[in-house]
């Protein structure tokens, strides 16, 4: 997710250090059989930088761990490597020539290649047909009957090559994750690649079957096949990489070169600047625990077991990495996902939530990360969602009462100084930051216990951002429990009460106002692991 | 009837279950119909009773699923490939299906009723003259209508041969007459929109003097509608086949006479020309291949004895 | 009454006019009673498909149960065991049955509406030839049941008893779809589920809900329909009746995504069907041309209201 500009001034000293950083490049990077260079690539979308001037160079058989906070331009970066976003500035090249404009064929045709987050592949067809899909061996004859046995064939060697303990006509769905990711990166061996891009590719994988992957990436290197590894987990990196790229805010801030890899460096270059705390203590001490999770399980890390309460008055901001598991766990404590384990409690009597509905009569509301999806109905209008929670009681006999409706969404209106002209207009015709506080509004309208926010401002202006954050306040110091989860590191120290830190599905640690420091909220982040290795 | 509804899908799958276990030893005739309807009623009872002096043979009565050719073909080709010593078929569609037919006619003895395929290897056809049924449905118009008048046609599918022989057989009667048919309505064999035709006809003509009904659900519509409209009596109504509405309205003399087929007889005749064939008598099949059943006019005098026979046979 | 709505009534305006100017039998009492009749018949049921559409989904059984209920329905009454009113209320709760079982196959086991509806197309309508043993279900000749069939058949000077229906529970079904937190539940589903399940709707309660509304209105529609062919071949009653119903509602405005649609313009919709098959009739086009008229009107009134609404939107640009 791209970062605002008005993300905070960088300290002085760190911008000399990403100085130096890049004129340590061409000596690093600058390797005789570097086949792609990138030269101050940036990336700007209406009011927001999401690149500044990176240089990038990529030499055959060469490891670079890419590293970064979310939204530190990583994903914008590999986006135009693949060829689905056009950099805004920077030149590109590709075996010393320069390329303008970098298509997905083109890159595709560069050698680049993705095993991506979330894999691409067709989990009903088998392996080998996933490897050679779109060009599959024929029989010949008008028919283009495909070659069964000479795509089994073809794709043994590539499989074999990576270790892989499955046959190529194995089907896609009988695989494990790791399984798949192998087929993902012979696919691209099959297409010659000469860069293979990992996205958090140890993410979702166990101890063991990570191992593997990383002895993957040795073969590959020792077939002179480049991979830049992205990964939140700082000691694969440290393991796997030849040299560390840290983005920080779209900028290149440091390239380490294989002696300098160390946790407690990259985390110090991650993070790079202090942030404060938004808002002053709340008005009054939090209050009684009005949500509690008591060891609770999810589908998403059934070994792995959360608990924590939310108080009366408090926002208790609950950080972690991308699936570290957070968004499963509110999902769960709203009715959306079965607990496995454990149990919820709500003003302290266990609670069995396994509908929204349930949830809502509870008082337990949630505003959703993705707010067009879930949160609204676009081509509503703005009083009918205000109202869609609450219709039964601004109505008579199961008939809806209009004015009462209108008169609810007049009201919230001002409340919330949603800016629109009337609320007869559609939801989907406000900006991104109103159409949040409509659905706000629907929550308020009722009588919340705790409110959930999934990533609250995604997307959001800055203006709105703070009215958010204003309200969230206003709601806290109304003895509402307030849960935010945020992957914005600014937002989670800046508005939090405490912090709770998610990390594969646990909670690693719990912090108070006096220890809100982003390198503490990341190290936890990371795994305990983590903090041990930055105090060595 | 609600125990019968609550049984059905026992009676269905039994009713497969049965299919299967047809005994083999005997020689088998099918009567192969286009779709389902009452009217076949009445040829499967003339097959029951052949079945009574046919004890060597297994007669069966077969009705595709759906009045499809595709569908009609396929049963068929079933039947032929179980072992049928020969087949009677009312072709969907006779036109476009001679390949088909004579497919089933090179491989066991074919036979055809109701609508005919005169291009086909079939030994004969047995049935009516859908133009000899019209021209009696143009002679009670004539009768009815000695001052002449202008009659409006109702049908199910007025391109299909046997509604358009029925058609031309009437006008052939009724051309140089002060008797004329000015306009045909089809229908697609929708029962609604047969009234409504009826209606639409009504209020575009409200001097039309005689409606004809062609198909065996088009007179009962026409009676309602006139019976609604209160012109039942005024306006002449020409009938074919033999719904128990129109035996109503004849007996009533609401309807001035009904022309029917018969069936019964094509069943009953049928098998027992087919299985004098199989047993080597050729004797029954004219030159022309045509063994022609003959159309009656049903009117006031004959209808109650016409009724007690068709209970008879049906009940039977 | 929105733009689509009057651009609908815009053309069965015109389409009426030109049909008067030509045959002015058109306008004639008995030809508009006639057609007010079969726009009641055919209407009853598109209203109930429209909420099943609004939901998102697609009931495909309409003609197998209109043929099915028709059957159950003539033969109760025929048989005279029973009295009308409580063959009637069996029919009902039978749709109503029906619906309640489309609407959990749906819901419950996850089935795509197509699929769940399109297999109760081919089981009513092979139950239906069944019950009968493929015959044709009919009262017996000067049959009577006088009440029955003043209330369904009759007419109020001159309005067909089935308008009335059809204008009363449009009524009925206008207020639930436009007024009731029903109707509101049901636009939401329909539109996105997820958001509605996320503000705490009980979301297959309501597509269910559509569904056994759309089943309960077909079972009324098919006793109105029995008693107007008073006679039904199972076989062929009802056949392509849903798609009336579907081009009925989407005409009117509903999308087939979904989470659109109104009354009004089902009912509009409806009239423009009727009205164009009573057009073939009375200017007298050879009647195997039914469909192919039917289909090229409602395609010139796409297209021309689509093109109105551009020019519109360019004009309107221009003097921006």
């Amino acid at each position: 997710m791209p970062r605002t500009e008005q993300a905070g001034p960088l300290p002085a000293g760190l911008l000399r250090r990403s100085c130096m950083a890049a004129t340590l490049t061409p000596i690093i990077g600058g390797m005789p059989h570097s086949f792609l260079a990138l030269t101050g690539i940036s990336k700007l979308y209406p009011g927001v930088t999401a690149l500044d001037g990176v240089d990038l160079r990529v030499s055959a058989g060469e490891v670079i761990g890419l590293v970064g906070e979310n939204g530190a331009g990583k994903s914008t970066l590999m986006k135009i490597l693949g060829g689905v976003v056009e950099a805004t500035g920077g030149e590109i090249e590709i075996d010393g020539d320069r390329v303008d404009r970098l298509s997905v064929n083109g890159s595709m045709r560069a050698g680049i290649a993705f095993v991506h987050q979330e894999l691409n592949l067709f989990d009903n067809l088998s392996a080998a047909a996933n490897i050679f899909i779109g060009r599959e061996p024929l029989k010949g004859g008008p028919l283009r009957l495909i070659d069964t046995e000479a795509l089994n064939r073809q794709a043994k060697p590539l499989l074999d090559q990576l270790g892989a303990d499955f046959r190529p006509d194995t089907k896609v769905a009988d695989l494990s994750l790791a399984q798949m990711q192998l087929v993902e990166i012979a696919k691209a061996l099959s297409l010659k690649a000469r860069l293979v891009i990992m996205d958090e590719p140890t993410s979702s994988l166990t101890v063991t079957e990570t191992n593997r992957l990383l002895a993957v990436i040795g073969r590959l290197k020792a077939e002179r096949v480049a991979v830049i590894f992205i990964s939140h987990r700082l000691g694969e990196v440290k393991q796997v990489a030849d040299r560390v790229a840290v983005l920080r805010d779209g900028r290149l801030v440091a390239e380490l070169a294989r002696s300098e890899i160390e946790t407690g460096t990259m985390i110090r270059h991650m993070i790079g600047r202090d942030l404060k705390t938004l808002y002053g203590p709340p008005a009054a001490p939090p209050g009684h625990a009005v949500l509690e999770l008591a060891d609770v399980r999810t589908s998403y890390r059934p070994d792995q077991a959360a608990s924590f309460s939310v108080r009366a008055g408090e926002i208790l901001g609950l950080a972690g990495l991308v699936g570290s598991g957070r968004t499963e766990l509110a999902r769960a404590v709203f009715g959306l996902e079965p607990i496995l384990g454990g149990e919820i409690r709500i003003d302290g009597r266990k609670v069995g939530l396994r509908s929204p509905r349930e949830a809502i009569q509870h008082g337990v509301y949630l505003v959703p990360e993705d707010r067009k999806r879930s949160g609204l109905i676009l081509s509503f209008r703005i009083s009918h969602n205000i109202s869609l929670a609450s219709l039964k009681s601004l109505s008579r006999r199961g008939i809806v009462d209009g004015a009462a409706e209108r008169r609810e969404a007049e009201a919230q209106k001002k409340n919330l100084d949603i800016r629109c002209l009337d609320t007869t207009a559609e939801a989907g015709s406000l900006s991104g930051g109103n159409q949040q506080k409509v659905v706000l509004a629907k929550w308020l309208s009722m009588q919340p216990r705790v409110l959930i926010f999934d990533e609250p401002t995604r997307g959001i202006d800055v203006g709105a951002k703070n009215e958010i954050y204003r309200l969230m306040r206003e709601l806290s110091d109304r003895g509402v429990g307030i849960l935010m989860i945020s992957s914005d590191m600014e937002e989670v120290i800046g508005v939090s009460d405490r912090i709770a830190v998610m990390h594969e599905g646990a909670i690693a640690g719990f912090l108070d106002r006096s220890q809100f420091t982003e390198e503490n909220v990341l190290s936890l982040a990371v795994g305990r692991a983590a903090i041990r290795e930055a105090a060595e | 009837m609600k125990l019968r509804l609550a049984t059905c899908a026992l009676m269905i799958t039994a009713a497969f279950a049965a299919t299967g276990a047809n005994a083999q030893d005997k020689k088998a005739l099918a009567f192969v119909v286009n779709g389902a309807s009452d009217f076949w009623k009445l040829a499967e009872a003339g097959v029951k009773k052949a079945q009574e002096e046919l004890p060597n043979y297994d007669l069966q009565f077969k009705y595709p699923e759906q009045a499809a050719a595709a569908v009609q073909q396929r049963l068929m080709d079933d039947l032929v490939a179980a072992g049928v010593s020969a087949v009677m078929v009312s072709a969907v569609d006779p036109k476009s299906s001679t390949d088909a037919l004579n497919k089933v006619g090179a491989q066991v003895p074919l036979f055809t009723t109701d609508s005919d395929a005169p291009d086909t290897n079939r030994i004969a056809y047995i049935g009516s003259s859908n133009t000899d049924a019209g021209k009696q449905a143009g002679e009670i118009a004539l009768k009815a209508l000695p001052d002449g008048g202008k009659c409006i046609g109702f049908v199910g599918l007025p391109g299909a041969d046997n509604a358009r022989e029925r058609i031309e057989g009437m006008k052939s009667v009724i051309a140089g007459s002060k008797v004329e048919l000015v306009d045909v309505r089809g229908d697609d064999i929708d029962m609604t929109r047969a009234k409504r035709n009826v209606e639409d006809a009504l209020a575009a003509n409200p001097d039309i003097d005689c409606m004809v009904g062609f198909y065996s659900y088009n007179p009962p519509r026409i009676y309602e509608v006139l019976k609604e409209s209160g012109k039942l009596g005024e306006i002449t109504i020409v009938a074919f086949d033999e719904d128990p509405i129109t035996l109503g309205g004849v007996k009533e003399g609401t309807i001035a006479a009904t022309v029917v087929q018969q069936p019964y007889e094509w069943g009953y005749q049928g098998m027992k020309l087919m299985a004098k064939y199989l047993e080597g008598d050729k004797s029954m099949v004219p030159d022309n291949k045509l063994v022609i059943v003959p159309t009656k006019i049903i009117d006031k005098a004959n209808v109650d004895a016409f009724e007690a026979e068709l209970k008879a046979r049906i009940g039977g | 009454m929105n733009r689509k709505d009057l651009g609908l009534l815009i053309l069965i305006l015109v389409v009426g006019t030109v049909v008067a100017i030509i045959n002015p039998r058109f306008l004639s009492p008995v030809n508009l009673s006639n057609t007010a009749n079969l726009i009641g018949l055919f209407g009853i049921f598109a209203l109930g498909q429209a909420f099943v559409i609004i939901s998102g989904g697609i009931e495909l059984s309409v003609g197998s149960i209109i043929a099915l209920l028709g059957v159950i329905f003539v033969d109760l009454v025929s048989l005279g065991t029973v009295n009308w009113s409580v063959a009637f209320a069996a029919v009902l709760a039978l749709g109503c049955l029906i619906g309640l079982v489309h609407g959990l196959l749906i819901t419950k086991a996850r089935l795509q509406p197509f699929v769940v509806t399109l297999c109760g197309l081919l089981i009513y309508r092979g139950v239906a030839r069944y019950y009968t043993d493929d015959a044709t279900a009919g009262f017996p000749f000067g049959a009577s049941f006088p009440t029955l069939e003043w209330l369904v058949a009759g007419r109020f000077y001159g309005i067909p008893h089935s308008l009335i229906a059809f204008i009363i529970i449009t009524i009925i079904m206008a207020v639930v779809l436009h007024r009731s937190v029903f109707g509101r539940y049901l636009f939401a589903v329909g539109k996105n589920e997820e958001a509605a399940r996320y503000s705490g709707i009980h979301t297959s309660r309501i597509i269910t809900a559509a569904y056994v509304i759309c089943c309960g209105l077909t079972a009324v529609a098919a006793v109105f329909i029995a008693m107007y062919t008073r006679s039904i071949s199972p076989s062929s009653h009802g056949n392509f009746y849903e798609l009336y119903a579907i081009a009925a509602a989407v005409l009117g405005g509903c999308s087939l995504r979904g989470g659109e649609g109104s009354i009004i313009g089902v009912v509009l919709g409806t009239v423009l069907l009727q009205v164009l098959q009573n057009l073939v009739n009375l200017l007298g086009i050879p009647s195997s041309l039914n469909f192919a008229v039917m289909g090229s009107v409602i395609l010139l009134g796409v297209l021309a209201d689509q093109q109105f609404y551009r020019t519109r939107k360019s004009v309107a640009r221009a003097a921006g």
